[in-house]
Parts: structure tokens; sequence; C-alpha cells
């Protein structure tokens, strides 16, 4: 009995489990849960152009924001400035392995990798490029979801600026406002990627259903 | 409320999808990915990471996480010893912030996974509403506690003057980041419908009646 029923027609909370009538939503409407108030579907307004421009300038700040440094410090005479690159560098040569690992996965690369990613996709449909090999792209780009930290990042250089204010003269670079934009456009990239569509144009280009005779 | 599961459907976790419920794993009709209608073995992943996470908390507190030298002459500071160090200096806001990210964080999100996974074992007193909203904080709070690693990883960056200041990381900071990633996992193995699944089963059998109105209305 429970193959006849069209999944398609409904939703299910992601939280809670509850199923609804999949509702019809206009450009920046979102559907809420009834019984545990997330969020159910949402439609994105301009969803591709947006996360295509994100995605696409957080790309080219990339750059400037691991290579130039920083913040910089005088003490005693003696000048030291750090770039984020500079940062693992150090890191590396000192032996500690493990935080230069974590810094170089959770500040740059999945922060790159989603960056690159979102821009991918964006380009696919904003070209009509669809291919079947997106479906699993994009299922792979999920697994990166918690695990961005530069916002976390963002937070440290404040506190540790903060830290040195106390006993050294502090200098800041042009580093960190190319890493304050970065922070903009990859959070910016990855809000404005609406999910429910991709998924949706890319089930109805590609059905599998079909093959297997359930629709 | 009718749920899913009552109906015979699972919702694919990557893409959203509703597929029917015919064989565990479940393979997504959009995605084709693989998947179960609940996380499985959710309590006891959770729980293990959990306990992992604790063990690792201990060592991190006890070892010095940063030593600072200063002409030669090393001085090592806990994550504990560190904070107190900001408050003799006055430096209220980042004592509270480091306090909050390195102490608070991390023990409110073991603790309070422990007793999610406690409440959903036994049922005793589940307020899944009040609860599935604790577990959004958890999930929330996950990578802040990161902050003191990254901390970390700048001053020893940027105070690196030679001989005059310069800062390394102790010992402590590798467990501390084994904590917040297992902490991490944790949460993310842990499936909030679980927390729901008691109080609809008693509702079953009203669910499927609302099924058949709907089907018909689909038929027609």
């Amino acid at each position: 009995m429970d193959k006849k029923i069209n999944t398609s027609l409904f939703v299910a909370c992601q939280q809670c489990d509850a199923i609804y009538d999949k509702p019809h939503l206009k450009q920046g409407q979102l559907a809420k849960c009834n019984r545990c108030g997330s969020t159910l579907i949402e439609r994105k307004v301009d969803s591709i152009e947006r996360s295509f421009n994100w995605s696409l300038a957080g790309l080219m700040l990339m750059l400037p924001a691991i290579l130039l440094p920083i913040m910089g410090v005088t003490l005693a005479g003696q000048f030291h400035q750090a770039s984020l690159f500079d940062c693992i560098l150090v890191l590396i040569d000192r032996g500690f392995f493990m935080i230069a690992c974590l810094v170089f996965l959770f500040a740059i690369a999945v922060p790159i990798v989603r960056l690159a990613g979102a821009l991918y996709l964006s380009y696919c449909f904003k070209f009509n490029k669809l291919k079947p090999s997106l479906l699993n792209f994009f299922r792979a780009y999920h697994h990166l979801d918690h695990w961005a930290m530069l916002n976390v990042f963002m937070l440290g250089i404040v506190v540790s600026m903060y830290k040195l204010l106390d006993d050294t003269e502090l200098t800041i670079n042009l580093g960190l406002l190319a890493f304050i934009l970065w922070l903009i456009c990859s959070t910016m990239s990855a809000v404005a990627l609406d999910q429910d569509y991709i998924w949706d144009k890319l089930e109805r280009k590609f059905p599998r259903s079909c093959i297997h005779g359930n629709c | 409320m009718a749920t899913a599961k009552d109906k015979g459907l699972a919702l694919c976790p990557k893409c959203h999808k509703l597929n029917p419920a015919t064989a565990e794993p479940v393979i997504c009709v959009r995605c084709h990915g693989k998947f179960y209608q609940r996380k499985r073995n959710s309590l006891q992943y959770t729980l293990a990471w959990n306990v992992a996470a604790l063990l690792a908390f201990i060592p991190a507190n006890l070892y010095p996480i940063m030593i600072v030298y200063q002409l030669g002459i090393g001085d090592e500071a806990t994550i504990l010893s560190g904070i107190g160090e900001f408050i003799e200096h006055g430096l209220y806001p980042i004592a509270i912030i480091i306090f909050t990210a390195s102490i608070i964080v991390p023990l409110i999100k073991i603790i309070g996974l422990f007793v999610l996974v406690y409440k959903v074992h036994t049922g005793i007193r589940l307020k899944p509403d009040k609860h599935s909203k604790i577990y959004h904080i958890l999930e929330f709070l996950g990578p802040w506690s990161m902050l003191d690693v990254f901390v970390v990883a700048l001053m020893v960056t940027v105070v690196e003057l030679g001989f005059v200041t310069s800062v390394a990381a102790g010992p402590a900071i590798n467990y501390f980041t084994i904590t917040v990633i297992f902490t991490m996992f944790a949460a993310n193995s842990f499936d909030p419908r679980l927390l729901w699944d008691k109080q609809t089963s008693e509702s079953v059998n009203n669910s499927s009646n609302t099924l058949s109105e709907q089907k018909d209305r689909n038929d027609k």
C-alpha cells in the first residue's frame, strides 16, 4: 500500500520527521514545521545568480586573504608579521603538525573546496550544463557543511589581537580586510545556495525512479 | 501528527527526498545515496564519541596549552591558569570568551548529549520540543570551541621574535582539539528524530486514516 504514495507530493521535517503536503512556495518564502519549528523547505531569491557571484568573489579574495599578512607585532625593536599561509609554515617548521593540519583544513582547505563547489554548481546551473555527475557532487558537498570554521578563526584573530595589544605594539595589515571579505563571501555563497531548488531540478533532469518503474 | 516513519517513508539526509523505506539501507531515488530511516546505532555512536571526548578533555586541562618564552625562560600555562592570568591583568572580556569557549562549551556539549542519550534511551520525562531545542544549541556551539586552538596557532605564528619572546604550543592543544572534534562527531551522530519517535508511536493508528484520505486526494 505504501508504494503507491507519490513521494514527491510530500515533505518531511528533517528534525522531527513530521510529514506534510508539499507547499508551493514563491521565491523568498519558506515553510516551517508546525511541531518543532525548523525550516522544511525554502525558496531563495535568485539563488543561482547570487551564489555564483558570491563564490566567484570569494575565490578572487582567496589569494590575498591567505597570502597577505594579517597582523604584525613590534617588540623590543623587532618586527614580525604573519599571514595565514605563514601561520601554517611556521607551525610545521616548529613541529606542531596537528594544529598546522587543523588550521589548514578548517580555515583554508574546507572553505576553498566549498567555494569552488558552489561556483561549479551554480556555473552548471547558470549555463544549463547539467550532468548526472552533479548528483554525486552535490551529495558530497554536504559532507563539508559543519567543517568550515572561518568565523571561529575570525574570532580567534580578534581574541589574539586583544591579547597582543596588552604588551606589544600591534599593526594590522591588509590581509585582515581581505580575510574579513573572504569570510563574508564564503558565508553568503553558502547561504545563497538553494538546496531544494537544485535537487528538484536535478531530479527532473535525471529521474532515476523511471528506470525502476516507480513513476 | 503523522511522521514519515509511520507511513513507511524515509527521508534522505543529504537531499531531503522522501523515499519508500522498503529495505535497509534505502537507496535514494534522487541522489542515489545509501541511507537508513534513522541514523543507525545513533545512540551508541553518540555515547562512544562522547565518552572519548570526555576522556580527552582531562589531559587537555592538566597539560600546559601554551608556553611563553621570554628571554629563554619558559612559562607554562594550562587553560585554567591562562584564564587566571587574564583576570589578573584585568582583561575580563577575553577571560570570559576563552572560559566560555574552552571550558563551558565542551562541558555543556558533553553533558547535554549524555542527558539527551539517556532521555531517549529511557524515555523518562522526554519533552521533544524542549530537548530538540537543546540539541540545536549543542549542534550550533560545536565549532566555536576551536577558538582556543586558533588563538594558540596565531600566537605561535605572530609572536616569533627569536630569543626575546616566542610562544610554543603545549601538549594539551592536541588533546583539546581531539575533544572538540569528538564532540562534533557525537553531535552529528545523534538523530534528533529519535526524540519525537516515542511520542508519535501512540498516534500511529490515527495517522493511518489521514494517509488514506491523502491518497484519495492524490488519485483525483
